[in-house]
């Protein structure tokens, strides 16, 4: 499969040069001591009062030289393990709404940790999901324990590759000691480490936070995995031309790159972004727009042009309910991506700019990720395929509903949609149902034959005794 | 000497032009009232008018604010008493957020309402809310978190504020806020937007 290009050659280079002209002249704030320290033992013109920090072309250069091709999801069960960009496209779910829509009273309302045992259960079993990446907070955390509250639900029901962040070191520290003990020691989980830290330590334009970073810098320092997405907002926080937003993205890109190269020269990235362009009529946030899945394939080719997998959150909606607007936002964008090689997809579950969880949603997004993972299987072009001696035998005016040919190749050519219908209009009335009522049917069913996964007594003691009061952590459904 | 040149100016978002107008009134001997009311808030009502029909974009109406405020800076000494100011708000993101988009146009609009706005940027401890609060005896403090993970902050800076014993409002916005999460934290207003912002804080300022 070829991929779509938006820019030639000479344009990928001249953007590069731009992105470098930004990071040695404007610079960035960095707001971390830490990275400040990094970034001025490897040369750079750091300013203590202003926070400024100059990168120099060269150095951006030197580190591009570490950066490596693929990048890992480890998980539980190792069955699950993958790898960007060889199983592309690799489909995640969105993550940390405060809300979710409740599957029984169809109301908007905070999410809790039985909220995420569902849902880890429900993306478990979901084929077209790789990644679980935790798509809710939890208000029924117990102080103190916001992030092993997330991480704990969604460890006991989904064995796939977890994902998410979390806000203190402090947190961080205490997710990766969860891991360790269901891992069984420290060692056996540094092995095989199946949480997948995200954060976005680079608040556009330009300025590396304290906190996120931290975490960043802290992972990379362990040998854990961890990767940053990139989100100007044209308009706002970047310039109003899609060129310009690319370019300050990008920018922004090379520079957690250079910072994570610097700690650990080829340690795994991936180029994320969730480069948006502002509704300027009101100034709302739109990851739903057109623009956003252009976006995204821009920075896809330049990720290409750096040798690193690319993706990031790509595919979300605007949409208050699950109805055609949320079908549209995230069809488009994510075939764009798709099309232009994006590798990963975060890009599932979420209603109203990643503010709700909505089950249904995630089956349908399902669906559209399946449907993706096809059209990437492509055409599987080979002479056997082209089946010239079955179509000079059938000749003209024939079938070929009856051939062995046929029989052999149809379940796995084709890819049978459960979400959307294909009845004759008769036989669609005896139910009226729509795609939405028919996802909600699958979840449903999903959930009868679901059996509440446990971690071993002797795991779950520790984990307990660990984390005092720490929530249950069982499915409710 | 009208104060239509004030209006045009500002309706073309000329800084300059406002301040070069607003002078040349205040020579003509027009009442600085009148300059005020007809020319800079006179202007923004019309602003605030378009914008809500959909032909002004976000950013022509802060260029709008922007160019008001440039001309209030001229016609301030020459008003007696009440500017028109409608109280003192401080405003800020709370701790360990860094995202100010949001609350710079609550900033903005309030600002162009007629309020006194200081705008303590992001990041801020709540004691620096406290702090600012006591010294210039303001009215309001707004709250903005736009990560999920920083609404706790939020709920502990409302606290704080409370336990201070100073009597200010607390008011809290931004993306994962709802009016039940601040009323959980104990906050005295929420809006969803910046327009409800201002009309919620005139309201809590009246009460």
């Amino acid at each position: 499969m070829k991929f779509m290009d938006y820019f030639t050659e000479a344009e990928v280079t001249r953007i590069h040069e731009a992105s470098l002209d930004i990071l040695q002249n404007t610079g960035l704030s960095v707001r971390n001591e830490k990275a400040r320290e990094i970034f001025k033992k490897a040369g750079c013109s750091v300013d203590e009062t202003t926070h400024l920090v100059k990168i120099p072309g060269k150095l951006v250069e030197e580190c591009r030289q570490s950066y490596v091709p693929e990048y890992t999801f480890t998980a539980q069960d190792p069955k699950f393990d993958i790898v960007l960009p060889d199983n592309r496209p690799v489909v995640i779910t969105g993550s940390s709404a405060p809300n979710i829509i409740d599957p029984k009273t169809g109301e908007d309302r905070r999410a809790t940790s039985s909220d995420i045992a569902n849902i880890a259960n429900l993306i478990n079993e979901l084929d077209g999901f790789d990644v679980f990446s935790i798509s809710t907070l939890a208000q029924d955390a117990p102080k103190g324990q916001i992030s092993v509250s997330r991480f704990y639900p969604a460890l006991k029901n989904c064995k796939k590759p977890v994902r998410s962040n979390t806000p203190t070191i402090k947190d961080l520290e205490d997710v990766l000691e969860l891991g360790a003990i269901i891992a069984g020691g420290k060692e056996a989980y540094k092995e095989r480490p199946f949480i997948n830290h995200h954060y976005c330590p680079v608040v556009s334009p330009l300025t590396m936070d304290v906190d996120s970073t931290d975490a960043v810098i802290y992972l990379t320092e362990k040998g854990l995995p961890v990767y940053g997405t990139i989100v100007p907002n044209a308009g706002m926080t970047s310039p109003m031309t899609m060129t310009g937003t690319l370019v300050l993205g990008n920018a922004e890109f090379l520079a957690l790159s250079t910072l994570i190269q610097l700690i650990r020269p080829g340690a795994p990235m991936i180029y994320a972004v969730l480069s948006t362009v502002a509704d300027l009529r009101t100034g709302n946030y739109a990851p739903g727009a057109v623009e956003t899945g252009m976006l995204q394939m821009a920075h896809s080719q330049m990720a290409r042009f750096y040798g690193v997998p690319s993706g990031g959150y790509i595919g979300l909606t605007n949409s208050q309910i699950n109805d055609a607007q949320c079908g549209y936002e995230t069809g488009i964008n994510t075939t764009g991506a798709l099309l232009a090689g994006s590798d990963m997809f975060n890009m599932g579950g979420l209603l109203g700019s990643l503010m709700a969880f909505d089950f249904s949603k995630a089956v349908i997004d399902n669906e559209i990720a399946l449907m993706l993972k096809r059209m990437k299987r492509g055409m599987e072009f080979s002479e056997e395929n082209l089946c010239l001696d079955l179509i000079h035998e059938v000749g003209p005016g024939g079938t070929y509903l009856d051939l062995k040919h046929t029989q052999k190749n149809m379940r796995k050519m084709a890819f049978y949609p459960k979400v959307a219908t294909r009845e004759m209009r008769k036989k669609w009335e005896a139910s009226r149902s729509t795609a939405e009522e028919r996802a909600f049917d699958q979840v449903n069913k999903i959930f009868e034959n679901s059996v509440q996964k446990t971690f071993s007594a002797e795991i779950d003691e520790k984990i307990r005794s660990n984390f005092p009061g720490l929530v249950k952590g069982d499915m409710v459904w | 000497m009208s104060t239509q040149a004030i209006y045009d100016a500002i309706m073309e978002f000329e800084d300059d032009d406002v301040v070069e107008a607003v002078k040349e009134a205040i020579e003509a001997g027009v009442d600085p009232q009148i300059i005020l009311n007809e020319g800079l808030i006179g202007a923004m009502d019309e602003v605030g008018r378009l914008f809500s029909i959909g032909d002004l974009y976000v950013p022509e109406m802060l260029m709008a604010a922007n160019a008001m405020k440039a001309g209030m800076q001229v016609i301030k000494p020459y008003l007696k008493g009440d500017d028109g100011g409608k109280g003192l708000v401080v405003i800020g993101t709370v701790e360990g957020d860094l995202h100010d988009i949001g609350k710079n146009l609550v900033s903005m609009m309030m600002e162009s309402a007629g309020f006194e706005v200081i705008d303590l940027g992001i990041d801020v401890p709540a004691d620096k809310f406290i702090e600012t609060a006591k010294t210039n005896n303001a009215g309001i403090i707004c709250l903005s978190a736009l990560l999920t993970t920083t609404m706790t902050t939020m709920g502990e800076t409302v606290d704080a504020i409370k336990k201070s014993g100073l009597s200010v409002k607390t008011m809290v916005g931004g993306a994962p806020v709802t009016e039940e999460f601040a009323k959980e934290i104990g906050a005295d207003g929420f809006a969803e937007d910046a327009g409800e912002a201002v009309v919620f804080a005139r309201n809590l300022l009246a009460s």
